[in-house]
């Protein structure tokens, strides 16, 4: 056992002495966190989205009604938007383009017609007229009411209708536009209808009964970088075992020293098990600075418990063995790089690392079910967040037999003799 | 006698179409320094790569302190007693020179000290030194020094020099010198016939996988040297006819100067003392046959300082 220890050392050091190596393996994904973090999590406020208003309801003077008015006060009241004007004179698509400022954006404007108050006015006034109409109905309809009432509301009832025809039957509209590539524009047109619906119920008098509550469906309240951290954690003892392995392996073979350390009493499954320790240490230090960074910026809750570490172990060694795999099967550093991202990028971005797989077609959740990360991944979100037992030691099986599927084959594929 | 340390019989190796070692039979003795000498592609790293364990073989044999290279017991136990300085020696750019020397060591179960190793081949003031920032000639004889470090009674320097300025090339030479004062056996591998001249005890020239001259290098230069040559600086048209009808084979060259070819070293002496006759006093010089000189005869071809035939 002591020859695998001497490797373990040896390449732990070279690799903590090389900067680009130690940058890759865990600056780069602490700054992934940060960013990601800033970005989902809210830190330092989050930006509002632009949305140009142009305003067509005017008083005579040339001034915006009080109505329309209270409206764009109330879009800007939710603090989703930047609202800027567009002047009731231009054409809102080419003023927005113009408007948009030196690193451009999205393209997002509300038009408020003309007669926005009026119509309202005279919508919501036919809308209570019909209101006590259907009042005093139901009333005439279920109470007991003695021969000497009833004609009254029978008379009542006939005037209101009669009222209520005479009534325009008002609405006015409110125009969105959106560029049809703007992922966010579903969720800018429904708060732009929440808006609008509230206001509507508001100018009625109507009170909402339906109360909303908020709460997480995990024991402790979780931000949503929580969500991100074992993804991220995952995602680069991936990257680390199939990318940088692949890469340092046929670079040392390019370099001729795996075939100088052949020449020793060492054996390849020496040099594989010495490999997969260190790549373990790097991913537990890699996990404990992502942790306490995540708890230092953004109060992440995640706690790792000895279910973590055997998963994050087993997960290493996973990686670490088809590393090896990719490292024997490709003869020169460049395929191996090539080949370590074209199989490290897309299973990043299909494994529920970064999103949730709920988004993703069904055949690419089907598909997904086929990669080795959707396994530790989805296992280190429930070892660290949900503290879901269970699914850990599910997710663990699958991720214990690959390692040692991975670990053979790449004994089986390293060449430690040459032809 | 002293001990067969390597010894190979009608070695073959074949890869595809291309026989890279053609039937070779060569033994190594215990304490020699073995210079296997070819051009490029000749299959010099091949064989050498075949007795380190490295490569299989095609046919023939090939035993290591009597253990067969093929069997993999006898494997374990040739890996243990053998010392190996590869071509284009690389390590672990990020660890300092004591520590690669440590890697190497590590696998052994026996082994030297490690800085007793780095003081033999004087690399004491860069013990702490990172390999990347060394030269060419400190990364090979950090090369060697881990080559050492399991205290083998037989070294492979596969191509030592190769790549190397002059004075690194010397030093290399150096080291080599000090190995065979330590009584290891040294099997060398090398283009540079000067390398092989100089180091070697014995010499195999190999050539398209063959074997084409083996022995010592006087017996290889008496062997197929050719003619020993006396020449006279700034002679005359006189003295060259003189030497001609006494000698033979003489030349009178463009600058005056007199070349006369002789069989032997009897016939040197002869000559000598018909100009001391003559009572001479321009000043002579004899040159002998090299390796070079055998290397074309054999080979028909010399060796470009890139290793390839010319």
């Amino acid at each position: 056992m002591i020859r695998p220890l001497v490797i373990f050392s040896a390449v732990t050091k070279n690799w903590i002495r090389s900067r680009s190596g130690l940058f890759f393996s865990i600056m780069f994904p602490v700054l992934l966190l940060l960013v990601f973090g800033a970005i989902f999590g809210g830190t330092g406020g989050t930006s509002a989205s632009t949305l140009f208003v142009q305003n067509l309801d005017r008083n005579s003077g040339g001034t915006t009604t009080q109505l329309s008015s209270v409206f764009v006060e109330a879009l800007n009241s939710t603090k989703t938007f930047a609202i800027k004007d567009v002047p009731a004179d231009a054409d809102p698509k080419v003023w927005a383009r113009d408007n948009l400022g030196p690193l451009g954006g999205n393209i997002r404007i509300v038009t408020i017609s003309k007669g926005f108050q009026n119509d309202l006015l005279n919508g919501t006034f036919k809308v209570q007229v019909g209101i006590s109409y259907n009042l005093l109905n139901y009333t005439y309809h279920y109470l007991p009411l003695n021969d000497t009432v009833k004609p009254i509301y029978e008379q009542g009832l006939a005037q209101l209708q009669q009222y209520n025809e005479t009534l325009p039957d008002a609405r006015t509209s409110l125009t969105l536009m959106f560029d049809a590539s703007d992922q966010s524009a579903t969720v800018i047109k429904n708060i732009v209808i929440s808006v609008a619906n509230a206001f509507n119920y508001r100018i009625i008098g109507a009170t909402s009964v339906i109360e909303f509550k908020e709460e997480s469906v995990v024991g402790r309240s979780y931000g949503a970088v929580d969500y991100y951290v074992p993804g991220i954690i995952a995602a680069f003892i991936m990257s680390n075992g199939i990318i940088a392995l692949t890469s340092i392996t046929s670079e040392f073979k390019r370099r001729g020293i795996i075939k100088r350390l052949s020449i020793t009493p060492l054996t390849k499954f020496d040099w594989i098990i010495g490999n997969v320790l260190s790549q373990t240490l790097l991913s537990l230090i890699l996990t404990a600075i992502m942790i306490f960074v995540g708890w230092i910026v953004f109060r992440v809750q995640a706690i790792p418990d000895a279910l973590t570490i055997i998963l994050i172990f087993l997960g290493s060694v996973m990686f670490s063995g088809l590393g090896m795999v990719l490292g024997g099967l490709v003869k020169d550093v460049e395929a191996a790089s090539a080949l370590g991202n074209a199989i490290a990028f897309p299973m990043m971005f299909l494994s529920g690392t970064y999103f949730p797989m709920e988004f993703m077609p069904s055949y690419l959740q089907s598909f997904a079910r086929f990669l080795p990360l959707t396994y530790f991944s989805e296992g280190l979100r429930y070892a660290l967040i949900y503290k879901y037992t269970e699914g850990v030691l599910t997710n663990m099986a699958v991720v214990s037999a690959l390692a040692v599927a991975f670990i053979i084959l790449g004994s089986v594929v390293t060449r430690w003799k040459e032809k | 006698m002293t001990e067969i340390v390597v010894e190979v019989k009608s070695l073959v190796k074949q890869y595809g179409s291309l026989r890279a070692v053609d039937d070779i039979s060569f033994d190594l003795h215990d304490g020699d320094v073995f210079a296997f000498l070819g051009p490029n592609g000749a299959g010099k790293t091949t064989t050498v790569e075949i007795l380190e364990c490295l490569r299989s073989l095609t046919g023939g044999s090939a035993k290591v302190f009597g253990y067969d290279v093929t069997k993999r017991e006898d494997v374990k136990e040739i890996k243990k007693r053998i010392g190996v300085l590869p071509q284009e020696f690389s390590a672990l750019d990020k660890l300092s020179v004591k520590e690669n020397i440590d890697l190497i060591g590590g696998m052994y179960q026996k082994k030297l000290d490690t800085l007793e190793v780095i003081k033999l081949l004087d690399l004491e003031d860069k013990t702490k030194e990172r390999f990347e920032n060394l030269s060419g000639g400190l990364k090979q004889r950090v090369g060697v020094a881990a080559a050492l470090v399991n205290d083998p009674q037989l070294v492979f320097l596969d191509e030592p020099t190769t790549g190397l300025d002059p004075k690194a090339r010397r030093e290399v030479w150096s080291v080599i010198h000090n190995l065979k004062r330590l009584g290891k056996t040294v099997f060398l591998t090398t283009h540079y016939m000067e390398e092989a001249q100089i180091l070697a005890d014995r010499i195999a020239i190999i050539n398209k996988g063959k074997i084409a001259a083996i022995g010592s290098p006087q017996d290889l230069i008496s062997q197929h040297g050719g003619r020993k040559t006396l020449v006279v600086r700034k002679g005359s048209k006189e003295l060259a006819k003189t030497l001609q009808d006494k000698y033979g084979d003489t030349t009178l060259a463009q600058g005056g100067d007199v070349v006369v070819k002789v069989d032997d070293v009897k016939e040197m002496w002869q000559l000598l003392a018909t100009l001391t006759d003559m009572k001479m006093d321009k000043e002579i010089e004899i040159q002998t046959p090299t390796i070079e000189d055998v290397f074309l005869k054999v080979v028909g071809a010399r060796i470009t300082e890139e290793g390839e035939l010319k």
